[in-house]
């Protein structure tokens, strides 16, 4: 008997047709970008206007704007740190000097993560490879996911800006739309360049890892130089030479100088066209910068776990403990010269509400020390994020399938984030004290040291908070660690002149930080964030221990 | 004989999808066993319980005596596990990968860790970053191969090797067994399973449908007969036990099913030239466990 074979007539499926497959990339980049841009752009918002509020709200009287003026007008340590305050009797010039050159700075860390997470992330990951088996090639698929950018920062730019023009139009504040419009596309102006530098970065490395630190180092000295142009020690030609230094020049509100904006465009081009060239004419996955493929064994750290998280993280931490060292070298140079210009009583006032009471060079590093605090922050919470990274890559699971404990692997890795932290603290303090005896300053050796060391607690508060995270839902490490030191600088910044809710400033971990050495550290206070942060890493870490490993 | 692994009613739940309902399973010493499924049927998800790496539900496993999940440490010294996607550090060579999981396992035979550098042809002075997906899963194999351990849990270890390594990986797993090593064996490679394994566990939709030596599970599956005819073809659809007839010319292919006496009955009667009668192979098993379908999806 034959076996009946019906064969069926091919039938026509409806297949549903892209309709710009050639623009695949550039939608998908957009759409990412734009997310983390409307996140970010609502924070900037909203810290504009809670400085707009906030200053009208506490600088009622002129008296009170003219004291806030003579403490900060012509202070060259202020000027250093945060750009220079012209305007401080209004409500505009004051927000200007209070926000910007920290939103500057968190839109240009934004921008060359996400630029790099989205372009050499993706091709790290094997996703680009997809991509470009497209109808794209690689130049196109480049120069679309820098469009893709650009809608993630026209979104960045398009909340801050409505929220900075609401905010402006309360009766109380009265900033017209249109400043409020060019403050809103300053503060994103460094993101744009940014997003160029990553992009371009992402060309040059073979890791994102390494494309993120060529664009920070870029940050960094962009940053530098901002600041010895402001410290007034006339050099303020050097402001042309930092592309941080072009946006301060824009001057939003207070003496808006638009033709700044010419260098920004330009140097957003040539990068951005760089970029999309060198992608061109490299391999994918390779960098033009090429890495070595063989290497001689160094056996020295991989005994171990501990060993490893040392060996994989010392580039990272050396290069932050570097930058760290640099910044308290810089503050130590320029406190006594900044703070002979302090004088008066209201200006001590000023200073007090800042968390520094007094004046001369104590005073100005007590205010230069909460930004060490920041950084040394960011040490801890990259520490955990780390940690959390060899996890989601799968890597963890070659130690815990050996005879290794989780128990052992985390604790580990914790004893290397705290010895890191107090190094960094250790280090910022002997540096400032260094920079600062050069000047011939009478703060004290272990004054500084002192102060050094009190910037530890806050980052370990946040390393145990991260641990929590990471032991309950390790995919929200990244987004608490680094979510709460953001807030928590915002929070001390906008609120911290002012008398910001309590409850507010109590989640911030630096307000609970004495501003030593203009003040002595608070230990018990110390205690208590150290406290915070060991409890948590304990409930975090038995969290860990009870659930499943997340392989990838 | 002492027991390998031993796993009473281990289940797993993540939330309503069940992805391992109450496995019992026991693995002897000196036992290679292979594990097969379709994607999602559960297999990656025992070795992880096993490991310790996830928590189970219910039930418990134990490894050698020991149990998984309290004393994964002790576990852990007996054993050497691949995993079928090698997630290695990128910034590190294959040689320093090698230092270090040999430092963390504690024991490394080195004369044997070399004699698998060459027979794998591996090139350890490479950096992972480097390395093809099969060289890196070169150095997951060596570095589990390397700590002569007691059990080898595998978990699709031979993923993007090419078939010359393939052979040089069944003739390790032929060594462990011979020095007395235990194997657990996961695999969607039928026929390394078929040559490799004692016995054979078959799982389904977190459950295990079937386990035995192949020669046990021969009655999963029909015998395949082939005859051709000088003369008539007769009609053989009718005859007991017999289907899936499909008749070429003068060539007759059909599947036995029970006892052969009736065909060999109807075909008695007819001019037969050639008669060949065919076991199934581990895949026409699989297949014929299979047919309605697998699990996609269900579990990891």
């Amino acid at each position: 008997m034959h076996a009946e074979l019906a064969v069926a007539p091919p039938v026509a499926t409806p297949v549903r047709a892209e309709r710009s497959p050639g623009t695949v990339v550039a939608r998908l980049s957009a759409r990412r970008a734009a997310r983390s841009g409307a996140v970010w752009g609502l924070i900037f918002g909203l810290t504009i206007a809670s400085s707009e509020v906030s200053y009208t709200r506490i600088y009622t009287t002129r008296a009170e704007r003219d004291a806030l003026a003579a403490a900060y007008g012509s202070n060259k340590a202020t000027s250093a740190l945060f750009g220079p305050a012209p305007q401080l009797q209004t409500v505009g010039g004051f927000t200007v000097f209070k926000i910007s050159m920290t939103l500057m700075i968190l839109g240009a860390v934004w921008g060359l993560l996400t630029s790099t997470r989205l372009l050499r992330g993706e091709e790290d990951s094997g996703r680009w490879d997809l991509l470009l088996t497209g109808q794209t090639t690689r130049r196109s698929a480049t120069a679309q996911a820098l469009a893709g950018l650009g809608a993630g920062a026209g979104t960045l730019w398009l909340l801050t800006a409505v929220i900075a023009v609401l905010s402006g139009r309360g009766s109380k504040v009265g900033i017209a739309a249109g400043p409020s419009l060019y403050l809103a596309l300053a503060l994103v102006t460094t993101a744009v360049m940014f997003l160029a530098v990553g992009t371009l970065t992402s060309q040059l490395a073979e890791t994102r890892r390494q494309a993120a630190s060529y664009a920070a180092i870029f940050l960094g000295v962009s940053y530098a130089l901002r600041m010895i142009a402001d410290a007034g020690v006339g050099l303020h030609a050097l402001i042309w030479a930092s592309p941080l230094g072009w946006v301060e020049e824009l001057q939003p509100i207070t003496a808006p100088q638009p033709l700044a904006l010419l260098p920004i465009i330009a140097l957003t081009a040539v990068l951005a066209a760089v970029a999309v060239h060198l992608a061109g004419i490299r391999d994918v996955g390779a960098g033009i910068v090429a890495g070595r493929s063989h290497s001689h064994p160094h056996l020295a750290l991989l005994s171990g776990p501990t060993g490893l998280a040392i060996r994989l993280l010392r580039a990272t931490i050396m290069a932050w403990w570097v930058a760290i060292a640099a910044a308290a070298l810089l503050y130590g140079l320029i406190a006594k010269s900044a703070g002979a210009t302090i004088s008066g009583s209201s200006v001590r006032e000023v200073f007090a509400k800042l968390g520094a009471p007094g004046t001369g060079t104590d005073a100005v590093l007590g205010v230069c020390f909460l930004v060490l605090a920041v950084l040394v922050a960011f040490v801890g919470a990259g520490q955990i994020t780390a940690a959390c990274a060899e996890e989601s890559g799968g890597r963890l699971d070659h130690m815990l399938v050996r005879p290794v404990s989780r128990a052992s692997w985390l604790s580990g890795r914790l004893v290397v984030a705290v010895t890191v932290l107090v190094l960094s603290g250790v280090g910022a303090g002997i540096f400032a004290w260094l920079g600062a005896a050069s000047q011939h300053s009478s703060v004290g050796f272990t004054t500084l040291l002192g102060a050094g060391v009190n910037l530890v607690p806050p980052a370990i508060a946040i390393l145990g908070i991260g641990v929590l995270a990471f032991g309950i839902r390790p995919r929200t490490t990244s987004v608490v660690v680094y979510g709460l030191l953001g807030w928590s600088f915002l929070v001390v910044i906008v609120g911290g002149i002012g008398a910001a809710n309590h409850w507010v400033l109590d989640t911030s971990v630096f307000h609970h930080m004495a501003s030593a050495p203009a003040v002595s550290p608070d230990w018990e206070a110390n205690g208590i964030m150290t406290g915070i942060g060991v409890a948590s890493a304990l409930v975090g870490g038995l969290a860990f221990w009870r659930r499943d490993l997340q392989g990838e | 004989m002492a027991t390998a692994i031993r796993m009473e009613g281990l289940t797993k739940r993540y939330g309503d999808v069940v992805a391992l309902d109450h496995l019992d399973l026991e693995v002897a010493r000196g036992e290679v066993v292979g594990y097969l499924g379709p994607n999602g049927a559960g297999k990656t998800t025992t070795i992880r319980l096993l490991l310790g790496l996830s928590r189970p539900t219910e039930g418990r496993g134990e490894i050698f005596g020991l149990d998984c999940q309290l004393q994964p440490v002790e576990v852990h010294r007996r054993l050497a596990f691949v995993p079928g996607e090698a997630n290695l550090w990128p910034s590190l060579t294959g040689g320093e990968t090698l230092a270090l999981l040999g430092r963390v396992h504690g024991h490394v035979d080195e004369a044997y860790r070399d004699e698998l550098i060459d027979r794998f042809d591996l090139d350890p002075t490479k950096k992972v970053r480097a390395y093809s997906m099969g060289n890196r899963q070169k150095i997951i194999l060596v570095a589990a191969l390397m700590v002569r351990p007691d059990l080898l849990l595998l978990d699709e270890p031979t993923n993007g090797l090419d078939p010359l390594m393939e052979q040089a990986f069944r003739h390790c797993i032929g060594e462990a067994r011979g020095r007395g090593q235990t194997v657990f064996l996961s695999s969607h490679i039928l026929s390394e399973v078929e040559a490799l394994c004692d016995r054979v566990g078959i799982l389904r939709e977190g459950r295990l449908v079937e386990i035995g030596t192949l020669a046990e599970m021969r009655h999963l599956s029909a015998l395949s007969v082939e005859a051709t005819f000088d003369g008539a073809v007769p009609h053989l659809s009718g005859v007991p036990g017999v289907r899936s007839v499909e008749t070429s010319g003068r060539v007759v292919r059909c599947q036995v099913r029970g006892s052969i006496h009736p065909l060999l009955r109807a075909l008695a009667d007819a001019d037969v030239t050639e008669l060949v009668s065919r076991e199934p192979s581990l895949e026409e098993l699989f297949l014929a466990l299979y047919g309605g379908g697998g699990g996609e999806g269900r579990a990891r």
